[in-house]
């Protein structure tokens, strides 16, 4: 009986393997010397550069600050002191084929100003793992604004991988003690160029 | 009768007789933006794009030769129809890109018998089968090494042939830097009794 189940364990993997590839040694002219030939030709392939950059989760990838009425207590800032004011759920991915082996940048601004008494503060603060891109693009916060400022420095051809927990993690930090709200509309926009 | 069993004695015990390669067609491949990955964060060796169906023709036939007797030439056409070997296709590159992946592929029966008709063709018992092309995996793409060390069967196919297309397809990464990549396509032609 064990010979049986072996016999046909066997039979399994044998017919899962699929299609076997043959090679040959081409470099070798003894393997077509006698009754073969060889030639070639040219193949001409032309890629195109390539350029996208996406914030995840999809589809919105937005995200909300604020505390909940149990966090709420009279006497201090409406975002004061409970963990609230940060956000580390946005992940940034990007794709990028560089022509003539031009480095790319990846930047980052507001589509609207920033309302007076709030600072709305991003950074880099991981990267995951699948891809291959740069792990290290940048250090440190930068405060967001209608200006465009570098949040991934020089790098050339690279992908991070499709999806949250994949490419950059973000760290968005909030700073309202006057409690003003974002203005409707309100977005943070990445190019990558 | 006679004529069959000289074939087939030929066929068992004869030395394979040279032939000639003969490739054609200089493919050239584009990009177009529908065809680049969509999803940042992907890689774009998912879909990839295609040549045309006979962006290459290859032909393999038999040299004309002398018979050793009359001293009369033996055209190519003459040792086509009265030698028959069996012939596998391996394909290789040289100079693709580092994470370029090139495929390549022909159809069932693609090209044309060499000549079109022979006696070998109305035989009851064809010692290598009828000259056909069979491709391997199914006649779908097989993806071809750039490394002449393991240059990789295609298809093969029995008898002369001519104008066997071959179609490519290529999935580039985007660790590939943009613009225009020449590289080399070889194929090597390994005939067989058997």
């Amino acid at each position: 009986m064990k010979s049986l189940i072996l016999l046909l364990y066997i039979l399994l993997l044998s017919s899962s393997k699929g299609w076997a590839q043959e090679t040959l040694d081409a470099n070798d002219p003894n393997s077509f010397i006698f009754g073969g030939d060889q030639k070639s030709n040219t193949l001409s392939v032309e890629i195109l550069p390539l350029a996208i950059v996406d914030v995840e989760p999809d589809p919105s990838g937005s995200l909300s600050f604020g505390a909940s009425a149990d966090d709420m207590e009279a006497g201090l800032p409406p975002m004061g002191g409970s963990g609230t004011n940060v956000n580390e759920e946005l992940w940034l991915n990007f794709t990028h084929r560089s022509f003539n082996n031009q480095p790319a940048r990846i930047y980052v601004s507001t589509n609207q100003v920033v309302p007076v008494g709030m600072t709305l503060k991003i950074e880099i603060i991981g990267a995951g793992t699948d891809g291959n891109y740069p792990q290290n693009p940048r250090v440190g916060e930068i405060i967001l604004s209608e200006s465009e400022q570098v949040i991934v420095y020089d790098f050339a051809s690279g992908y991070t991988g499709d999806g949250q927990y994949k490419g950059y993690q973000l760290r968005y930090t909030i700073d309202n003690p006057e409690g003003v709200s974002l203005p409707t509309g309100f977005e943070v926009l990445y190019r990558i160029e | 009768m006679y004529i069959g069993l000289a074939l087939i004695a030929n066929i068992s015990y004869g030395q394979i007789l040279p032939g000639t390669l003969d490739v054609t067609g200089f493919p050239s491949m584009s990009q177009t933006v529908e065809e680049l990955v969509k999803e940042a964060g992907a890689d774009d060796n998912g879909v990839g794009f295609e040549s045309t169906i006979d962006a290459t023709l290859i032909t393999f036939i038999l040299d004309s030769s002398t018979d050793p007797i009359t001293g009369a030439t033996v055209t190519s056409s003459q040792n086509c129809s009265e030698n028959i070997y069996r012939y596998s296709v391996y394909m290789h590159t040289v100079n693709a890109p580092q994470n370029m992946l090139v495929e390549a592929k022909t159809t069932f029966n693609s090209g044309v018998r060499f000549p079109t008709a022979i006696l070998y063709d109305d035989l009851s018992s064809q010692p290598l089968g009828p000259r056909d092309l069979r491709p391997e995996n199914g006649g779908a793409y097989i993806q071809i090494p750039n490394d002449g060390s393991t240059a990789i069967k295609v298809f093969e196919f029995v008898g002369c042939r001519e104008d066997i297309p071959i179609q490519f397809r290529v999935k580039p990464s985007v660790l590939d830097v943009a613009g225009l990549k020449n590289l080399d396509v070889y194929y090597t032609v390994v005939g067989s009794l058997n």
